[in-house]
């Protein structure tokens, strides 16, 4: 369904991928932790390597969290499904796109 | 000669002054109002009970207003913020400050706005009232609350920091999709939705809590402004009724209004919730409660059955505001707490006291889910920490909160909803929010999204300080924690016990 | 027979000193008005209709009153303003 309006309406998305250039958003879930309020979101390179992100971005996020091991982390999943991730694997070969969720439990 | 009675003097001043154009078709000089789809066949049906003339409007506003400064001034005089229950609770006026005032400038404009461009001279008096009333509430709150930016943070440019802060993006957006929509939208989003349906659980909460932690002048500034807010609930219910019963047409567009617009108005409130139950020292009620009060019992209870007559059911996911409100405070709070690094307020765990408090109040929730993170949190604090989250959270693209809320019923499971529009990847937190996106996402899609922007460059920096800058939040004495805050320490100084004459060697 | 839930109409007033004598009249005039005092607050309920009369508020203020100034009192409502004119004030739920 669209917008009424009293002309064209049709305006660029924000957050739109080229904003972005050649990284992307990507978003982390601790599932089973409450203390995280929420899921992360990091801005990460499409081709930034899987053990980069992991010690670059997340790990430092999680050891918000003082009882954190960088090892604990399991039932890895994308979007939902399934995930294991290979260290050398970039974020675009792994399937993550733009404002994806990457979700594991410790 | 005899005295006018209201009816015959409210009709000669205000709709028997309007006259039909002759030199142009009306449809010219009234453009905004057809392109809804709304039909209205007699504007004339539009009934205004309080019947109100220029005259009384303005004797009896000006009546309100000398009484109020009145106390503006005493209280100021008479050193009134010392008398608060605690300096924490002036963060619940922070909050208010930068997140409802500048709101109540832009209904000021938007019912400027519908004062000339409603076609019926009733409506169009009722709007004029209530613009000044707005822009009276703008200014009466701004010269109640600044008077406690000599003394604490967080009060001293909440007009930039509601245009760039995170968490203030959320009332603004909420505005903001307010004004951009067509004026009957606009009438049910804020008349009918949030200034009837739901306002009880905006007002009370603030106000109340200005009465019971010793705060008169903010107390005093609300009954004030509470006097003509039942002018504004009454033209809420109004123009409800006045569509609904113009045309059948008008009853589905009116109903999908009531779905968006509760959903919206209930995500923005809580940060009402996260409030009322955490920031007052002294607890007026709980989120719960009031939300049984205000909205089960005296809406869905009173108000609905009598639309239903319309043919108008209760909006669509209140069944799950009706599962949260055991939970959402709790869940709001934490996003708080933990972001309070990046707010132009302070956060503190809970006392004990409170904690119990927390405890009754939430018999099914607090103490199997929120319990343990809050002593966690103080353990931290007791050695020598602070949690924070150190990172930028997953916002919801429409309500634009930290996705914090969960499935219903399930406070341990974070709720995680998805859309597509034209390849591009959107996430909500609820299925409220991912249903609004969905019916207009042309409109969704340019959210101006904080974290994204922060992200984008768009906010000042890469670097938390370079951040705050820009928000204008001064770093170490309008966020972080409260017990280390200045605000804490000023507060401690000025109640120490006078030192005794002669210096006590 | 279903037992319906009360439909409670109600005002909510600000506890001041006008204010007293304006629940006195209400509660003459309103027979089965419930008064509760709340801090800052007076709410009046009834499960039917409450009234306010400008004769009976004018009797125990023991000045002029004109409805109109009843704005200077009121904080909220739940209801429908039915009737207001010179004479009377009516709230009470239509359907």
């Amino acid at each position: 369904m669209a917008v009424n309006a009293l002309g064209p309406y049709d305006f660029p998305s924000a957050d739109r991928q080229e904003n972005f250039g050649d990284d992307m958003l990507v978003h982390v879930l601790w599932a089973n932790n409450m203390m995280f309020c929420s899921a992360a979101c990091f801005r990460a390179p499409r081709a930034m390597p899987w053990e980069d992100f992991k010690a670059q971005l997340m790990d430092p996020w999680a050891a918000s969290d003082p009882d954190y091991e960088p090892s604990a982390p399991k039932g890895w999943a994308l979007d939902g499904k399934p995930f294991n991730p290979e260290p050398g694997q970039s974020l675009a070969e792994l399937g993550v796109v733009h404002k994806g969720l990457i979700t594991f439990e410790a | 000669m005899a005295k006018l009675s209201m009816k015959e003097r409210y009709s000669l001043l205000t709709r028997d002054l309007d006259w039909t154009p002759t030199y142009v078709d009306p449809k010219d000089v009234y453009p905004y109002t057809r392109y809804e789809g709304i039909k209205i066949h007699d504007w004339d049906a539009w009934e205004d009970p309080f019947r109100l003339t220029i005259d009384s409007y303005c004797k009896y506003q000006a009546e309100k207003d000398k009484k109020l400064y009145a106390v503006i001034d005493g209280f100021a005089q008479g050193q009134g913020h010392l008398s608060v229950a605690d300096a924490r609770y002036f963060n619940s006026l922070k909050l208010f400050l930068q997140g409802v005032t500048p709101l109540e400038y832009a209904a000021h404009r938007h019912f400027a706005y519908l004062a000339r461009h409603l076609d019926g001279p009733g409506a169009r008096f009722a709007a004029l009232c209530q613009s000044i009333d707005e822009l009276r509430h703008c200014q009466t709150e701004i010269h109640t609350l600044s008077q406690f930016n000599k003394y604490y943070g967080g009060f001293h440019d909440w007009s930039r920091m509601h245009d760039r802060v995170w968490y203030l993006s959320v009332p603004k957006s909420f505005f903001d999709d307010g004004i951009s929509a067509g004026p009957f939208e606009f009438l049910t989003a804020i008349s009918f939705s949030f200034e009837y349906f739901l306002t009880n659980l905006l007002f009370v909460p603030f106000m109340s809590g200005a009465s019971f932690n010793g705060d008169l002048a903010t107390m005093t500034f609300g009954f004030s402004a509470q006097s003509d807010e039942s002018r504004h609930m009454t033209l809420g219910l109004e123009v409800i009724k006045f569509m609904l019963e113009q045309d059948e047409g008008n009853v589905p567009i009116i109903q999908d209004w009531i779905d968006k617009w509760f959903w919206r108005g209930y995500r923005l409130l809580g940060l009402v919730a996260g409030m009322m139950d955490y920031m007052l020292p002294k607890k007026v009620m709980s989120w719960k409660e009031a939300f049984e009060l205000y909205l089960e019992e005296q809406m869905l209870n009173g108000l609905f059955p009598d639309l239903e007559f319309y043919g108008v059911r209760p909006p669509r996911h209140v069944e799950q505001a009706i599962i949260e409100k055991e939970y959402v405070s709790h869940q709001v709070y934490w996003i708080l707490y933990q972001f309070s690094f990046a707010a132009a307020f302070n956060t503190t765990v809970p006392t004990d006291e409170e904690l119990d408090w927390l405890s009754a109040s939430y018999p099914e929730t607090f103490d199997r889910y929120y319990r343990p993170l809050w002593e966690k949190a103080r353990r931290i604090q007791d050695g020598g920490g602070r949690f924070f989250f150190q990172g930028l959270p997953q916002l919801c693209q429409t309500c634009q909160i930290p996705m914090g809320f969960t499935e219903p019923g399930n406070p341990a499971e974070i709720a995680q909803r998805h859309s597509e529009y034209k390849g591009e990847r959107f996430n909500f937190c609820s299925d409220g929010c991912q249903w609004i996106f969905d019916r207009e996402p042309e409109k969704y899609v340019q959210a101006w999204l904080p974290v994204h922007q922060i992200y984008q460059g768009n906010c000042g920096g890469a670097t938390v300080p370079e951040v705050l800058d820009w928000y204008g939040i001064e770093q170490g004495s309008d966020n972080l924690e409260y017990l280390t805050s200045p605000d804490k320490a000023s507060w401690d100084e000025w109640h120490a016990p006078a030192a005794l004459p002669g210096g006590g060697k | 027979m279903s037992t319906a839930k009360t439909r409670w109409v109600g005002v909510d007033l600000q506890d001041s000193d006008d204010t007293r004598m304006l629940v006195e009249a209400m509660e003459v005039d309103n027979p089965d008005v419930t008064v509760r005092h709340m801090p800052g607050i007076v709410k009046l309920q009834s499960a039917t209709e409450l009234v306010i009369k400008r004769e009976t508020v004018e009797e125990k203020v023991g000045r002029p009153w004109e409805t109109h100034e009843f704005q200077m009192n009121i904080v909220s409502y739940a209801g429908n303003i039915s009737e207001w004119d010179d004479d009377q004030i009516v709230i009470k739920w239509e359907h």
